[in-house]
């Protein structure tokens, strides 16, 4: 390639060479070829010799300096394509990609066949979803090089991608058609011939696929992935009985396979429930190993077929003791009918296990022999974790600790009891359970895991760590290593802990963290645009863009966002005070009472503040550590990679623009996660906030789309219409914004005022749904201030026994905290008595001392129930037999 | 129950299975590099929401010296505690073993188990009839030594209805070592001079 200002042969040679160091990784070496070529009074300012200093010193982290020399040499040669392309390198390295995009573009422009720079380009534009772009790209780089398959496979995908399906069809049909000699068992050439199969498809040409199909099956290796497009395609071209045989056969190959079961009944033209339910007990005789063909009836049956067909996968399940027998029927428990009979039955059994070892008096009286001694173990797990769905916790508990009683060291007993706490509320109660069960097996990561969430869940964070430290890398933190490993749940459950405690900067830092993971798995894609078009993975790899694509619709990501749009919410609400104004108001003139309320106010402040800077001060430990432990890193690792900010909670709770910083978490929410309604009411929190009257009218429209009948919609629509009272008042709207806000506003409420339509909500939801009803009080004080007693009593009136106890929680935690119905100290104290009785094992409405009384005891039983046990050890030795024998239980599951 | 082929969408929750149960864990792109060189060799297990409860990843390996053509390796297998005695592992490993020959003439399948890991070790040697090839020694990250394992797959070469096994016991797990992580996994998180394939 002629340079635009070329060097003399020495040089050149030189200049060569400080490439080839570049590309070996060499920068050392590179950077004294470019000190000898520069050294040269002739060429101290050679542009291209410069930008390659600065590339190689990238090379080696020193960024600034790289921007510096490369800048310098574009700027002394800026019709060189050298210096543009190696700019456009730089700014790739740092993952500017558009930037990078703009430098290769004038590249070309002094040399626009130049193959390098072009694959470079193509990289940049399919990574950034430029797709016309890319197929520009992959057609001149195609016309350059028509002999190379990559030149046509690159040539078809951008087609492809563009939806353009019959020109990547043909490109690839030439193409095949031009491959002469293929092997036996070309790996590579069976991935090709099932991507184009896969655009037929995808195109709608059944027939044509079909054919390609069949035409091609003896090159294509990945035989199931024939037999499973070949079944469906027979299904949907209306050749039903060539099918059968194809899943019969797959149905052997893996009979776990949901999918092939019902496009085998598909393409039998088996549709009635019984019918269904026969051809079942055909596969369940051919399969007697297979769970699919006992647990998938149940789906289908119903009445004294699902009795019959339970009975037997219940009776089979309890005597083998297969512990997530539970968890297997859990989803039937959707219907209150299978509910019911899975009770029924499950009760049958144990009352007959305990009174004669069988699951039924049939059984008992026809002589049949006893079950194993397990059975009523398992039957009472089962019967624990039944009523634990049904949110019945005393029954619950009840058999759990027959189960308990029976087999001691059953760990999966101790899980279920502590997750039946969980539920009823008591956080502390369930990880007490979980420690316990981790404690008897250390060796598994999984209830590790499980007593590290359970502990997150009762806020303690540090103890929650230390336990996954466990099995963490030793000589890091277990909060950088997981960091590292990108383990997001455990991340997420952090931030909602933080949340939880009011450690704003925590919680939004362990956000952040999450984030961060979501960027580095679609920076990930990037190797992999040319490293699939050399396998020929090209199906998984247009998989992989589909997924990137939409990477942050991630339950994961929705659940970290909501965390992190919340709290900057809250800190745009209640900003953060600095230090010293606290202590600035005045205390002098205060009535005593205000006064002893601020002098409690302070103490809090003060615990608050300590806290903190302890917090703080670990933090900086941390900091340190992470930055030497990222220096010894860094001989290893890429330096390529640009640094990211450090976060720092402090800094993060204390933003200028908390609602800015929440759109960015939302905005990905609003782009993927559209078909969720909490996007749209998080939205309109955040619109309300900042006053935009067009954007909450745009949330409330999408949400009511999605669930007109949504409780919170209603309070969205009553603030809405008060906002843009108040808006109207300050300030005329434009004409066109009026027409828009007017329309909006009749199609929403009609001709009613915000009073009459929060009324009627009322009215409608009074005595059936506590929900409804709290937003319509919610509204009632948000018109009229004045109504805040009624709107109050409303809610409190509700019959409790109806309410679930995340109702009441809710209910609750708005009186105490102030936020909804302004202060109402005495009716939230009032209220919790009331939800204590209801909801008993619910550590929200309890007493701080009757809860420390409680751990006291607790602690004190615990003492003496190991006193007991260390005078038991010294008993006889028949006693431990009798333990061995739950123990093996224990030691099989 | 559902088993079935890992598509790239399942990866993320493949790496969320993995970070609960086994102390080996791997970044994303260390999944990725699986699924888009081998699509056809990893399986996951769902529930009936579509929740994945177990997985197997696994890919081929250049053939040792002295041997002729590839094999396959498991690179890590799990199974959810609330879902085991179900046999899931098993058959995890049936379908990829299966997959390995039909897609890549596999002649058999390795993989490394804690020493300590018994009811792991029960499963592949009783169940799927693994030989153990040798120890490791403090193969793993915390010291612990590795059986090195192997099950010779030309069985299912010739036939391809499905494997014959027994039924399973107990199941766990199998891991790569971290060690073997650093090439896509565990510390190359950036650079496009693509080593990670």
């Amino acid at each position: 390639m002629p340079s635009s200002d070329p060097l003399p042969p020495k040089e050149a040679a030189l200049f060569r060479k400080l490439l080839k160091c570049y590309e070996m990784k060499q920068y050392k070496n590179g950077l004294k070829l470019a000190k000898q070529i520069l050294s040269n009074p002739k060429f101290t300012e050679h542009g291209e010799t410069l930008a390659m200093k600065g590339l190689t010193l990238n090379g080696l982290g020193r960024r600034d300096e790289a921007y510096k020399y490369v800048r310098l040499g574009l700027r002394n040669d800026l019709r060189s394509h050298v210096c543009w392309h190696v700019y456009g390198l730089l700014q790739r390295s740092d993952k500017k990609y558009d930037e990078a995009i703009k430098c290769y573009r004038n590249a070309l422009k002094w040399e626009k066949d130049n193959l390098q720079i072009l694959k470079d380009l193509s990289l940049l534009q399919i990574q950034m979803r430029d797709l016309e772009g890319y197929k520009e790209t992959r057609h001149h780089l195609f016309t350059l090089r028509p002999s190379q398959h990559a030149s046509w496979i690159g040539f078809a995908m951008s087609y492809h991608l563009l939806g353009d399906y019959k020109m990547a069809n043909n490109i690839l049909e030439t193409f095949s058609q031009s491959q002469t000699s293929i092997d036996a068992h070309d790996y590579r050439q069976s991935e090709l011939l099932l991507y184009q199969n896969q655009i037929l498809i995808e195109s709608s040409q059944l027939q044509q696929a079909l054919d390609h199909l069949q035409k091609f099956e003896p090159q294509i290796v990945d035989k199931l992935a024939v037999r499973e497009t070949l079944g469906d395609l027979y299904i949907k071209l209306k050749q039903e009985d060539k099918a059968v045989p194809i899943f019969e056969a797959l149905i052997q190959r893996n009979p776990e396979n949901v999918l092939y079961y019902e496009q085998y009944m598909t393409a039998r033209c088996v549709s009635s429930p019984s019918d269904i339910v026969a051809v079942y007990r055909e596969f369940q005789q051919q399969y007697p190993r297979a769970l699919c063909p006992r647990r998938l009836p149940l789906d289908i049956a119903s009445g004294e077929e699902f009795r019959l067909v339970a009975d037997e996968y219940l009776r089979r399940g309890l005597r083998k003791g297969i512990p997530p027998l539970f968890v297997n029927v859990r989803s039937l428990h959707q219907q209150p009918e299978k509910a019911n009979i899975i009770e029924s039955l499950t009760l049958q059994y144990f009352e007959n296990l305990t009174r004669s070892g069988h699951f039924s008096r049939e059984d008992a009286d026809a002589g049949v022999p006893v079950e194993p001694a397990s059975a009523l173990v398992w039957t009472a797990l089962f019967l624990a974790q039944h009523y634990d769905y049904m949110r019945d916790t005393n029954r619950a508990l009840e058999y759990i600790n027959v189960a308990i009683d029976h087999t001691p060291t059953l760990i999966e007993l101790l899980i279920t009891k502590g997750r039946i706490f969980k539920h009823a509320g008591d956080a502390v109660e369930a990880y007490v359970w979980l420690e316990e069960a981790q404690s008897m097996d250390t060796a598994d990561r999984y209830i590790n895991s499980k007593c590290a969430k359970y502990m997150l869940r009762a806020n303690m964070v540090i103890e929650a760590e230390e336990i996954c430290a466990k099995f963490t890398r030793e000589g890091v933190s277990a909060m950088d290593n997981l960091n590292e490993m990108q383990c997001m749940w455990f991340q997420t459950e952090c931030a909602l802990a933080f949340q939880r405690m009011g450690r704003w900067g925590e919680a939004l830092k362990k956000c952040h963290e999450v984030d961060r993971h979501f960027a580095e798995i679609i920076e990930d894609q990037f190797d992999f645009h040319t490293y699939c078009m050399r396998k020929m993975t090209l199906r998984a790899y247009v998989g992989l863009l589909r997924l990137e694509d939409v990477l942050r619709c991630h339950p994961f990501y929705f659940k970290t966002a909501k965390c992190a749009i919340e709290v900057y919410m809250r800190l745009y609400d209640k900003p953060l005070k600095s230090e010293t104004t606290i202590e600035e108001i005045d205390i002098e003139n205060l009535p005593p009472s205000e006064l002893k309320k601020l002098r409690s106010k302070q103490r809090k402040a003060k615990k608050k503040a300590e806290l903190e800077s302890a917090q703080a001060a670990q933090a900086q430990v941390k900091r340190e550590q992470h930055q030497k432990s990222k220096q010894q890193a860094n001989q290893e690792t890429d330096p390529d990679a640009p640094q990211l900010d450090e976060l720092i909670p402090e800094k993060l709770e204390r933003t200028d623009e908390p609602l800015n910083k929440a759109i960015e978490f939302l905005k990905p929410l609003q782009q993927l996660a559209k078909e969720r309604i909490d996007t749209h009411l998080l939205a309109f929190e955040v619109y309300y906030r900042k006053n935009k009257l067009l954007l909450m009218l745009q949330s409330i429209l999408r949400a009511r789309a999605l669930n007109p009948e949504h409780p919170v919609l209603h309070s969205c629509i009553i603030r809405f219409m008060k906002a843009l009272a108040n808006a109207k008042e300050s300030e005329p709207f434009n004409e066109h914004v009026q027409r828009v806000l007017d329309k909006a506003t009749k199609e929403l409420i009609g001709v009613k005022t915000p009073q009459q339509l929060n009324d009627e909500f009322i009215a409608k939801h009074l005595a059936t749904s506590i929900l409804h009803l709290y937003e319509g009080a919610r509204g009632l004080y948000e018109l009229d201030a004045s109504k805040k007693q009624s709107a109050i009593n409303m809610i409190t009136s509700f019959n409790l026994s109806k309410m679930r106890l995340e109702e009441a929680v809710q209910v609750y935690t708005a009186l105490r905290d102030g936020d909804i119905f302004g202060d109402c100290e005495n009716e939230a104290e009032e209220y919790k008595l009331l939800c204590q009785q209801r909801f008993q094992y619910a550590r929200i409405f309890r007493n701080v001392e009757e809860l420390e009384a409680q751990l006291q005891e607790k602690e004190a039983a615990k003492l003496r129930a190991e006193q007991e046990q260390q005078q038991l050890n010294h008993l006889d030795t028949n006693e431990v037999s009798v333990t061995s024998t739950p123990a093996s239980i224990a030691a099989a599951s | 129950m559902n088993i079935r082929c890992a598509k790239p969408e399942d990866l993320m929750t493949m790496q969320h299975c993995n970070l609960l149960c086994l102390p080996e864990n791997y970044q994303m792109k260390y999944y990725f590099y699986h699924g888009l060189t081998w699509p056809q060799l990893s399986y996951v297990a769902e529930d009936d929401k579509g929740g994945i409860v177990g997985y197997v990843l696994a890919k081929m390996e250049e053939p040792e010296p002295g041997e002729e053509s590839k094999h396959g390796h498991i690179t890590s297998l799990a199974v959810k505690r609330s879902y085991r005695r179900l046999g899931l592992a098993q058959k995890l490993m049936n379908q990829a073993s299966q997959a390995m020959v039909e897609c890549f003439n596999a002649q058999y399948v390795s993989l490394h188990v804690r020493k300590s890991n018994r009811a792991a070790l029960n499963l592949y040697t009783n169940s799927l009839k693994f030989k153990i090839i040798e120890v490791e020694p403090k193969y793993y990250a915390d010291g612990e030594d590795a059986y090195a394992m192997r099950r010779d797959l030309r069985e299912l070469a010739d036939d391809d209805s499905k494997p014959k096994t027994k039924d399973g016991g107990d199941e766990l797990s199998a891991h790569d070592h971290s060690k073997h992580t650093h090439r896509g996994g565990a510390h190359n998180h950036s650079g496009h001079d693509g080593h990670c394939c």
